[in-house]
């Protein structure tokens, strides 16, 4: 092996790279995402780290800490790479799994992209077994290897309007799948795999929604055994929703992965695992504490939230300060609401989702459990309400960030938080549009008509809650839902009116807001020839009771001139015309008595 | 709107529960199940339009409707429920005695059965004075009207139902409601809207005699053999309270009664285009 020596003093090209090829995505969450905080726990002080395969240059300033090399098969990344890298302690090597020195070893081997992404296209192909011993090999005792595999029967292949073994993309050179007999496909193979390398298998965590840009990462054990839990509810659910507009899927991936956790599946059908595996040393060291969920939500500059497992339950454990930018104050920024990641503090509220529980009972037509929920949660809003205002976090808990344990109601994640008080009716009409405008557009089944609008089911949820909401009142939520949604996501003055917009024209025949999922777009199709066959038979009935009303007033009318034209009317009306002309005048009279005695108050009043 | 939907006022107390007044009431957007029945809540033989929702009183209605292809339903209690939110009961009311409602079919159907035998039963059974209150139909029907009085029983009639919006007695169950308050006790030969009306309005329930068969009942749905298998406790000279309360809660749907707001969303008179009509 010839080792030449790049421009760029610290890249060693051992011979294999790929000069026109780059690994880099665009769409990685900032900062690294879950996966460079994860690293960042495992990787000790003054460690010396190989990050095996591409990954996201953040991840470097999270392990400022200790000594690291890139082994990269793409010379434009390791060039890249080596320019961010400046004054720290950054090897790169660009080349195959063959040009990683053979005399070297390292505390903490880190193979985010899994092991496939190692291998270059020049040079003789190791396969996934072969790139996985090379790896262990460079371990040293004591070490620690984090391995990412991707699921080839996960959510994200079920989900793709393409079949996986079509891929046609660049990277495509070589599709792997199940049929690969020497590649473990799931993590119990992935475990006896290692194990037969000699490592102990550690921490295993699901990774959501791709795996490639994961930003939920859960701890599978966990996972399978708390099915209920609201917090893994909401993360997959948030993680799942986020798929860009647009983009042609088959199905909605975020009902999939809230069906998968509640089956008892979400470790089974994640996209792609993270685990963490040792090399055995007696005595070894102990493994690191490390967190139940680790999850990047809203915007880029909070960092990755975690939550830990303690002796009284799943805590919240905030970013580390320089782990993330210092927020906008809201009075600064004049935005509806804002992230307080400091709120991110103590237990994480232990139950069901809110929305689960409702969606659930609205399937199953309970009405008597949907009474139970929304009045429970309208009082609980209302019990933390001042002077008929909700403020911070209450304000703007919708059902997707609360959840409920017997007949306690609490907040989820607390660290969004309302900048200006808001009045209770429009707080709680603002989380009611909310669930109607998904139940709708989401095609759910549920015990109301087909007639109601989103803004008329609002307003009958609001009954089922025991409260009187009106039209006025959802078209002011409709407003704040605007203003918070913007807040959350960014948007300028422009953006903000249009979404006004985008919102009140929502119908329960369009399709749900984000990608166009098949399933969805043809149960908005559905919906909408429904809602047309309605309106043609309402139509057609009501041109026959015109019909009929027309040949009933057209045979009054006749009647009527058979009568009037009558001698006994004629004479009949002159005997009664005094009579009439009485009345008329008493008429009169009593109206200009009724109007003198309704302004009598007001003179007064001017007196 | 559907003429049944006028049908005993019912369109008139939705009206007024609304906040709508007592004049004419908006048309409703769907079709208000006119009487307790043991089918899908719609009367069978009238025209319904494809896909227009369907206003339920109970829960189990419309799961059976459902299950028969019945769509767009929902459950929103009977309008007698309103009624009694509107018109509470006043603590001193005085009870004496039992209303009595002889099993009625509708103007186009005719029933069989010998109120003779029916009267001397109600005679044998009732321990306090009686009042029957008789269809419209009926009432009309000199012959069998004397025949209750004769017996020395009250004979009453709380009004016309009406047909093709004509004629409806828009205080129909407001009469009802005060004749059930002034009574002990309802009972009928068949177990009807009437007899959960009662309940729903304090009375003891009981259901004996003679049912008296319609000359072409249909048969779809079980018919009175049904009715007795499904609910028995309701059946008798003498019924247990508490279990009937409960039944009439369900059946007449007391607990899915909507808030005006919602309810007006759900007739369709949130956003009324039409003028105020009075009759």
């Amino acid at each position: 092996m010839t080792t030449d020596t790049a421009p760029a003093e610290r890249i060693a090209l051992p011979g294999g790279e790929m000069l026109a090829w780059s690994d880099l995505r665009a769409d990685v969450p900032a900062g690294g995402g879950p996966l460079a905080a994860l690293a960042a726990r495992i990787v000790p002080v003054g460690a010396r780290v190989l990050l095996a395969g591409p990954h996201d240059p953040a991840l470097l300033d999270r392990l400022a800490h200790a000594e690291v090399t890139c082994l990269l098969r793409s010379h434009l990344d390791g060039v890249a790479l080596a320019d961010l890298a400046g004054d720290r302690p950054v090897r790169v090597v660009v080349g195959g799994p063959h040009g990683l020195p053979a005399d070297e070893a390292y505390d903490v081997v880190i193979a985010g992209s899994g092991l496939d992404a190692v291998e270059s296209v020049e040079g003789a192909r190791l396969g996934w077994g072969g790139v996985l011993d090379r790896l262990v090999t460079a371990l040293r005792p004591g070490g620690s290897l984090l391995l990412r595999l991707d699921n080839p029967v996960g959510l994200h292949r079920m989900v793709a309007a393409s079949p996986w073994y079509a891929d046609r993309d660049d990277a495509a050179w070589a599709v792997g799948g199940v049929l690969d007999a020497g590649r473990p496909v799931n993590p119990d193979q992935l475990r006896a795999r290692l194990a037969d390398s000699g490592l102990r298998p550690g921490a295993c965590f699901a990774a959501y929604p791709d795996p490639g840009a994961a930003t939920a990462l859960l701890a599978t054990d966990q996972l399978d055994r708390r099915t209920t839990a609201g917090l893994f509810d909401a993360v997959l659910h948030g993680a799942c929703a986020g798929a860009p507009a647009g983009r042609p899927l088959l199905q909605d991936p975020a009902r999939l992965a809230v069906d998968a956790l509640h089956a008892g599946l979400g470790t089974a059908l994640a996209p792609g695992w993270v685990l963490l595996a040792h090399r055995p040393t007696d005595p070894g060291p102990l493994p690191p504490e490390l967190p139940v969920a680790l999850v990047q939500t809203g915007p880029p500059e909070i960092g990755v939230v975690e939550v830990v497992a303690g002796a009284d339950g799943w805590r919240w454990r905030p970013p580390a300060p320089a782990a993330r930018a210092e927020p906008a104050a809201p009075f600064a920024s004049r935005e509806a609401a804002y992230r307080d990641p400091d709120a991110l503090t103590g237990p994480v509220a232990d139950g069901r989702l809110l929305r689960s529980l409702l969606l659930d009972a609205c399937l199953r037509r309970d009405l008597d459990a949907l009474r139970r929920l929304l009045t429970g949660y309208a009082d609980w809003l209302a019990g933390h309400a001042g002077d008929g205002r909700l403020t911070g976090a209450v304000a703007l808990a919708g059902v997707d960030n609360v959840v409920v344990a017997g007949d306690d109601f609490a907040v989820l994640d607390p660290s969004w938080r309302a900048a200006e008080p808001l009045a209770l009716e429009v707080a709680l009409a603002r989380s009611l549009w909310r669930f109607a405008a998904g139940l709708l557009t989401g095609g759910y089944a549920h015990p109301w008509s087909s007639t109601l609008d989103v803004v008329g089911l609002t307003v009958v949820l609001g009954g089922v809650a025991g409260r009187e909401l009106d039209r006025p009142t959802v078209a002011a939520a409709i407003e704040a839902e605007a203003a918070v949604t913007a807040a959350m996501r960014g948007l300028d003055a422009r953006e903000r009116l249009d979404l006004v917009g985008e919102l009140r024209a929502v119908e329960p025949t369009d399709p749900a807001v984000g990608p166009d999922s098949y399933q969805q777009l043809r149960e908005a199709w559905l919906r909408q020839r429904e809602e047309l066959s309605r309106l043609r038979a309402l139509l057609r009935w009501t041109e026959d009771l015109l019909t009929s009303r027309e040949r009933a007033l057209r045979r009054s009318d006749a009647t009527i001139n058979l009568l009037s034209g009558s001698v006994s009317y004629r004479v009949g009306r002159l005997a009664i015309f005094p009579a009439r002309l009485a009345r008329r005048l008493a008429r009169g009279a009593k109206r200009r008595i009724r109007t003198a005695l309704r302004r009598r108050p007001v003179r007064q009043e001017q007196q | 709107m559907h003429h049944a939907n006028h049908f005993y006022g019912h369109a008139h107390v939705l009206a007024r529960y609304c906040g709508l007044g007592d004049g004419h009431p908006p048309r409703i957007n769907g079709y208000v199940q006119h009487g307790w029945n043991i089918g899908d809540g719609l009367a069978p033989g009238h025209p319904y339009v494809q896909g227009t929702p369907s206003l339920l009183w109970s829960e189990q209605t419309r799961r059976r409707a459902w299950s028969v292809g019945r769509r767009n339903l929902v459950v929103t209690g009977a309008p007698f429920v309103y009624l009694l939110t509107m018109q509470p009961q006043a603590a001193e009311q005085e009870r004496e005695g039992t209303i009595w409602y002889p099993f009625h079919g509708w103007e186009g159907q005719h029933v069989r059965g010998d109120h003779k035998e029916l009267i001397a039963e109600i005679r044998d059974t009732e321990p306090g004075p009686v009042t029957v209150c008789l269809y419209w139909h009926e009432y009309g029907m000199r012959r069998v009207r004397r025949l209750y009085e004769r017996a020395g029983f009250r004979v009453i009639c709380h009004g016309y139902r009406g047909h093709w919006w004509r004629q409806t007695d828009p205080l129909f169950l407001d009469k009802q409601l005060a004749e059930l308050r002034r009574h002990r006790r309802v009972a009928s030969n068949r177990l009807t809207s009437a007899v959960f009306y009662g309940i729903a309005a304090g009375c003891e329930a009981a259901v004996y005699g003679n049912p008296m068969v319609l000359a072409d009942e249909d048969p779809t749905f079980g018919g009175t053999a049904r009715i007795r298998r499904q609910w028995p406790e309701l059946h008798g000279a003498r019924t247990d309270q508490r279990t009937a309360t409960e039944i009439a809660r369900a059946e007449l749907g007391t607990d899915h009664r909507c808030t005006p707001a919602a309810l007006r969303e759900l007739l369709g008179w949130a956003n009324l285009q039409e003028d105020r009509v009075d009759d």
